[in-house]
C-alpha cells in the first residue's frame, strides 16, 4: 500500500526533485535484453540526475552464474551501449555499480530464493533501505507465477517495508489468460503494489494529453460529438519483427500494439475528467471508457476493421523482405502486422463520433499520433470559392518521434480578393521547455519505486481491453475479414483507406 | 543612419540607429528567413518563440558572455534574444545595432533563433523599457538577465524591471557582493509577487538542497527534521561577500523549517555562527566556517554537516565535494586572483572606492583629457573606456562530486556518492528560466539570509 506522509518541506521548490525512499530494486531476468537495453540504462540515468536515494541498490537475479564483479562489468557493457546519455560519466557509473549486486537464482528451485532472501536481508542493514524491495519481473510472462510463488514462499513479501512488483506487457494473451495472471499476482500482492508496465505511458506526451485536456478551459467545451467529427490514432513503425519473430508472430498487431498502446491512447483521448491527478481517479475514468467502447457485432467485425500483412517492399530507402520471409516467422503465417479499426464509445460526450485506429509494421515511418478533426463550420461566409482550399480544424497530438501539438485553422491569404488557407500553429514539447525528455522508464521506474501507480495499467483497465479484443480476434482467425496483403513501406493496404472513404473521410497522413 | 547587410535578407547591420529602425530590420530579416526556408512552393512554417531574453551587460566581455548563452539556449528554445550593451559614460549618445536569424535544427520543425544586439551609448541606456518595448514578442514572458552587478536602486533597473517577467542575476559576481546581495533581497521584499527573480549562485546550490531534502524523505526519517540541532556549512574565502551562499543555505534551512534567527556573530577567518529557534522553543546551531580549499572558488560551500536527536536517535549528514577529486591546474591559477578579503577588509574597501572615485574622474574627464595626448579634435576619436578587471569568481569547470554520509543510530555509516555535471552558464540560466524565474523558495530564501548577513 502506498503512504500518505506530509510534504517535505525541504524538497519545495526543488523542480527535478522526486525521490524514493531507499529500497533494493530485485531484477529477475537481469542478464536479458530487456534489463541490458533500458532497465539499466534507464537506472543509471536516474543516478546520473541525482533522482535515486541514498542505499537504493539493484540486485539482479538471474539463471546465469555469475559473481557481483562479472555482474557489474556486464551492466557496465550494457548501460556504456544503450543509455540515452552520452558520453557516459564514470563517476556515476562506478558509484551506480558499486550499488550493483547478482545472485543465482533459478526460478524453480526455493533454495535459490532463500539465498537470495538472505542477501536481501543483508543489504537491508548495510544500505537503510528498512525491508523496501521491488521486484522487476524482466523476464517472458510464463515465469511469472513461478516467481511470484517462490517470493511468497520464502517470505519475501512480508516483513517490514514495502513490497512491490512489477510486470511487462503482454498482461496476457487473451482476456481469460490476464484473469489467471491477475489471479495469481493479487494473490501475494495487494493491488496497489502490483505494477504493470505499458512505456507508452511514461511518455511525456502521453501524460500532457491529460494536461492539455484538462489544465485548460479553451479545449474541454469543444471536446466532445458537438464539434467532433472524428478521432484518428496512429500507431507507425517503419521497423519490422527483428529479433522478436516467434513472439510476435504469436502475438500480432492487434494483440501487441492495439490492445494495450491504441486503447490506452484512446482511453486518455475519451476519458471524462478525473476528480484528481492520482492513481485511482485517472484509472477509474480510462476503464469508464474502455467499458463504454460498442463491441463490434459479428457484421461489424468484417466490415470495420482491416487485418494486413506486409510484404516486401522499401523502408527509408532500403529494400525489406516480407513479413513471411523474416526470421523466425513460417513461411504460411496468417498473423496481422497491420491492424485499423473503427470504434464508438457509446456515452453522452462521444455518441456517433468515430474513433479510427491503425497500427502497423513497416510502415513509411514511426509515428503515433492522435488527431482530432472538427465539423466543418455550418455556414461558408466567404463562399464555395474563397474557401475551396480551407481544410476542417484538426488538432493534432503527436506523441513520437516529435513529441508535440499541432493546430490547424482557416486563415485570410494576403491579397486583394478573399481566399482562404489553413495553416497550422505548432507547439513542439522538446523545444517550448528548457529541458531534456526523461526516456519513459526512468520516470515509470521511478515511480515504482515512490509508489506511485497512476501511470500504470490496473487488472480492469487489462480485462476491459481483453474483452474488447477477444471477439475481434476470435473473427480473424475465422478469417474474417480475410487477411490482405500491403507493401512494406505504404500506409497498409487499401482496405484501410476504403474504411474510412466508406464514411466520407481520408485517413491523415503523419 | 548606416546600415550594412552583410548577408542580404538574413542579417543585418547599422550605425547610429533608431529602435524604429531595428525594428524594420527585424521584421524584414523574418520575413527573409521566413521565405528562404519555405523555398520556392512551400508555405513558410509558422514562427515558433518560447521567450524574449533581454540581456544587459555592461561591457564587450559580458556582451560575449551573454551572446554565447543567449545563442546556445537558444539552439534548442526558438527565442528572441536582445543584448543590450549599455554604455552610459560614453557621452555622445547613439545607438549602434545588428540583427540575426539563424535556423534552429529541429528536423521537421525548422525555427529561428533570433538575436539582437544594441550597442547604446549615452543617456539612452537609462531608458531600457523604451528601448527594449518595441523590439518584444506579445504574449510571451520576458526575462531579464543583468550581467555584472544590476545598479540596485537606480531608476535605470526599475525602468527595466517594468517591461520584464523576471529579473535573473548571478550573485556570485556581484562587484560589492554583500551591499548588491542585501539590494537584492529589498527587491525579493518590495516587488510585485508575479515579479520573477532569480539567481544563478542559488541555482548552484540546487545538488546540496536535493541531498538534503533526500536525506528527510523517507517517511521515516521524517521525525529527524525535528530535531535538528546543528548545522555546519564550510565555505571558501574569507570576508562578507563569500558568505552568501552559505547564508543562502541558511536562509533556506530557516525559511522551510519555520526557524527564527535568534542572535548571530561573526569572528575572524570567517567563522561565523547563528542561533535560531525552531518551534518557538528548541535552538539550532550554525557554525560557518571559512575552510581554505584548492578545489574550491571563493564563496563555494565546501561541505554541509547536519546533526540532531529525535526520538532517542542521533543521526547525522555529512555532504562535502569529493577532496580526491582532481582539479584542473587552471583553477589554482583563478583561486589565486580571487582578494581573500571578500568585503571585510577595510584596506581594500578602501582601495576600491578610491578606484572607484578614480574612474568616475576619468570617466568625466576622458573627452577633454584624450585630445591632449592623441592630438586629435575634442570629440573626434575616443580612448577605449578604462578596463577594470573584475576578478573571475567562476571556475570555468563546475563540475563536482558530492560524497554523502549519513549515520542513524547504531547502523553504519552508509556511503553515497553522486555527480554534479559540468554546467556552463547557459545550462544553468536555461534551469533558472525554466520555471519562468518565479521560485518563492529562493525568495523567502533570500530575505532570510539578508537578514542573517547583516546580523553578523
Amino acid at each position: 500500500m502506498s503512504t500518505v506522509t506530509q510534504p517535505n518541506p525541504l524538497a519545495e521548490g526543488l523542480h527535478d526533485y522526486r525521490v524514493a525512499d531507499p529500497s533494493i530494486m530485485v531484477i529477475f531476468g537481469a542478464t536479458g535484453d530487456l534489463s541490458s537495453k533500458k532497465l539499466l540504462p534507464a537506472i543509471y540515468n536516474l543516478a546520473k540526475q541525482r533522482l535515486l536515494p541514498a542505499g537504493f541498490a539493484v540486485m539482479g537475479a538471474a539463471i546465469d552464474d555469475m559473481s557481483d564483479d562479472a555482474f557489474r562489468k556486464r551492466a557496465a557493457e550494457a548501460i556504456t551501449q544503450h543509455s540515452r546519455t552520452q558520453p557516459i560519466d564514470q563517476t556515476v557509473l562506478h558509484a551506480f555499480l558499486s550499488e550493483a549486486f547478482y545472485q543465482k537464482v533459478d526460478f524453480s528451485k526455493r533454495d535459490d530464493f532463500k539465498a537470495l532472501q538472505r542477501r536481501l536481508d543483508e543489504l537491508d542493514s548495510s544500505r537503510h533501505t528498512g525491508g523496501n524491495r521491488v521486484y522487476y519481473c524482466a523476464t517472458p510472462p510464463p515465469t511469472y507465477e513461478t516467481i511470484v510463488e517462490q517470493l511468497k514462499a520464502t517470505a519475501m513479501t512480508t516483513g517490514p517495508g514495502f513490497h512491490r512488483i512489477v510486470v511487462e506487457k503482454p498482461f496476457g494473451f487473451d482476456l481469460k489468460s490476464a484473469r489467471e495472471l491477475n489471479k495469481i499476482v493479487q494473490r501475494v500482492f495487494h493491488e496497489d503494489s502490483v505494477f504493470r508496465i505499458d512505456h507508452y505511458l511514461g511518455k511525456e506526451t502521453v501524460q500532457n494529453i491529460l494536461a492539455f485536456r484538462f489544465a485548460n478551459t479553451i479545449f474541454e467545451p469543444i471536446w466532445n460529438s458537438n464539434l467532433i467529427d472524428s478521432v484518428q490514432i496512429t500507431a507507425a513503425e517503419e521497423l519490422g519483427v527483428e529479433m522478436r519473430g516467434a513472439y510476435y508472430d504469436r502475438a500480432g498487431a492487434l494483440r501487441d500494439i492495439v490492445q494495450n498502446h491504441a486503447l490506452q491512447l484512446l482511453a486518455l483521448t475519451a476519458m471524462e475528467p478525473p476528480i484528481a491527478f492520482d492513481a485511482n481517479a485517472v484509472r477509474d475514468e480510462k476503464v469508464k471508457v474502455l467499458r463504454a467502447i460498442r463491441p463490434l457485432s459479428e457484421d461489424e467485425l468484417a466490415h470495420t476493421t482491416v487485418r494486413s500483412q506486409y510484404s516486401k517492399g522499401w523502408v527509408l530507402g532500403e529494400r525489406v523482405v516480407g513479413y513471411r520471409e523474416e526470421h523466425a516467422i513460417p513461411p504460411g503465417s496468417l498473423t496481422e502486422t497491420f491492424a485499423a479499426l473503427r470504434l464508438f464509445v457509446d456515452n453522452w460526450r462521444w455518441a456517433v463520433v468515430p474513433f479510427y485506429i491503425r497500427a502497423g509494421k513497416r510502415l513509411p515511418k514511426r509515428a503515433t499520433e492522435i488527431r482530432v478533426a472538427f465539423k466543418k463550420p455550418p455556414h461558408l461566409t466567404f463562399g464555395r470559392d474563397a474557401a475551396a482550399e480551407l481544410e476542417t480544424n484538426a488538432i493534432t497530438l503527436r506523441i513520437q518521434p516529435e513529441e508535440g501539438i499541432s493546430l490547424r485553422f482557416g486563415a485570410k491569404v494576403p491579397s486583394a480578393g478573399v481566399k482562404l488557407r489553413s495553416v497550422t500553429m505548432d507547439f513542439d514539447y522538446a523545444s517550448s521547455f528548457l529541458v531534456e525528455t526523461p526516456e519513459a522508464y526512468e520516470r515509470l521506474l521511478l515511480d515504482c519505486m515512490i509508489g506511485d501507480p497512476t501511470l500504470f495499467t490496473r487488472a480492469d483497465e487489462v480485462e476491459a481491453a481483453w474483452a474488447l479484443i477477444d471477439p475481434i480476434e476470435a473473427a480473424w482467425r475465422d478469417g474474417r475479414p480475410p487477411l490482405q496483403f500491403y507493401e512494406a513501406g505504404t500506409w497498409g493496404p487499401a482496405a484501410a483507406g476504403k474504411l474510412l472513404e466508406a464514411d466520407g473521410r481520408e485517413w491523415h497522413r503523419p | 543612419m548606416t546600415a550594412v547587410s552583410p548577408q542580404p535578407g538574413l542579417d543585418w547591420h547599422g550605425e547610429d540607429v533608431t529602435i524604429a529602425d531595428v525594428l524594420d530590420a527585424l521584421n524584414r530579416v523574418r520575413h527573409s528567413f521566413a521565405r528562404a526556408e519555405a523555398g520556392e512552393e512551400g508555405q513558410p512554417h509558422p514562427r515558433s518563440c518560447v521567450m524574449t531574453l533581454v540581456s544587459v551587460a555592461p561591457n564587450s566581455v559580458e556582451e560575449t558572455r551573454a551572446i554565447l548563452a543567449s545563442t546556445a539556449i537558444a539552439k534548442d528554445h526558438p527565442s528572441l534574444s536582445i543584448v543590450v550593451r549599455d554604455e552610459p559614460r560614453v557621452r555622445s549618445g547613439r545607438i549602434d545595432a545588428s540583427v540575426m536569424a539563424h535556423p534552429i535544427d529541429q528536423q521537421n520543425h525548422p525555427a529561428a533563433c533570433e538575436l539582437v544586439v544594441l550597442r547604446v551609448q549615452g543617456a539612452a541606456g537609462a531608458h531600457l523599457a523604451g528601448l527594449v518595448d518595441p523590439l518584444l514578442v506579445s504574449g510571451v514572458p520576458v526575462y531579464l538577465w543583468w550581467l555584472s552587478t544590476p545598479p540596485f536602486g537606480s531608476a535605470e533597473l526599475n525602468d527595466a524591471l517594468r517591461i520584464c517577467d523576471a529579473l535573473v542575476v548571478d550573485s556570485s559576481r556581484f562587484e560589492r557582493p554583500y551591499n548588491s546581495f542585501l539590494a537584492l533581497s529589498d527587491i525579493a521584499l518590495k516587488s510585485h509577487p508575479h515579479m520573477g527573480l532569480g539567481d544563478l549562485q542559488w541555482e548552484r546550490l540546487s545538488p546540496w538542497r536535493e541531498t538534503t531534502a533526500q536525506f528527510f524523505a523517507p517517511a521515516s526519517r521524517r521525525h529527524l527534521m525535528n530535531g535538528v540541532s546543528e548545522i555546519g556549512i564550510d565555505y571558501a574565502g574569507e570576508g562578507r561577500g563569500n558568505r552568501i551562499g552559505a547564508a543562502m543555505l541558511a536562509g533556506w534551512f530557516a525559511s522551510s523549517l519555520g526557524w527564527k534567527l535568534q542572535r548571530a556573530s561573526g569572528g575572524g577567518g570567517g567563522v561565523m555562527a547563528a542561533i535560531y529557534q525552531a518551534e518557538g522553543w528548541r535552538p539550532v546551531q550554525f557554525a560557518f566556517r571559512s575552510v581554505p580549499r584548492s578545489y574550491v572558488m571563493p564563496g563555494e560551500v565546501s561541505a554541509l554537516r547536519i546533526a540532531g536527536t529525535s526520538a532517542g536517535q542521533s543521526f547525522s549528514l555529512s555532504i562535502r565535494r569529493d577532496p580526491e577529486r582532481a582539479r584542473r591546474p587552471e583553477d589554482a591559477r583563478f583561486a589565486s586572483l580571487h582578494p581573500a578579503g571578500g568585503e571585510d577588509d577595510a584596506a581594500n574597501e578602501l582601495a576600491q572606492r578610491k578606484a572607484a572615485r578614480h574612474l568616475g574622474v576619468v570617466e568625466q574627464n576622458r573627452e577633454s583629457l584624450h585630445h591632449t595626448s592623441t592630438g586629435d579634435s575634442p570629440g573626434e576619436s575616443l580612448p577605449a573606456r578604462p578596463k577594470v578587471l573584475a576578478t573571475e569568481r567562476r571556475r570555468p569547470d563546475t563540475s563536482d562530486v558530492l560524497l554523502t554520509m549519513i549515520d542513524i543510530g547504531d547502523a553504519g555509516t552508509l556511503r553515497h556518492v553522486q555527480r554534479v555535471p559540468p554546467e556552463d552558464e547557459a545550462a544553468i540560466l536555461q534551469r533558472v528560466l525554466f520555471m519562468g524565474a518565479r521560485n518563492p523558495v529562493f525568495n523567502r530564501s533570500l530575505i532570510a539570509a539578508a537578514e542573517l548577513m547583516r546580523a553578523i
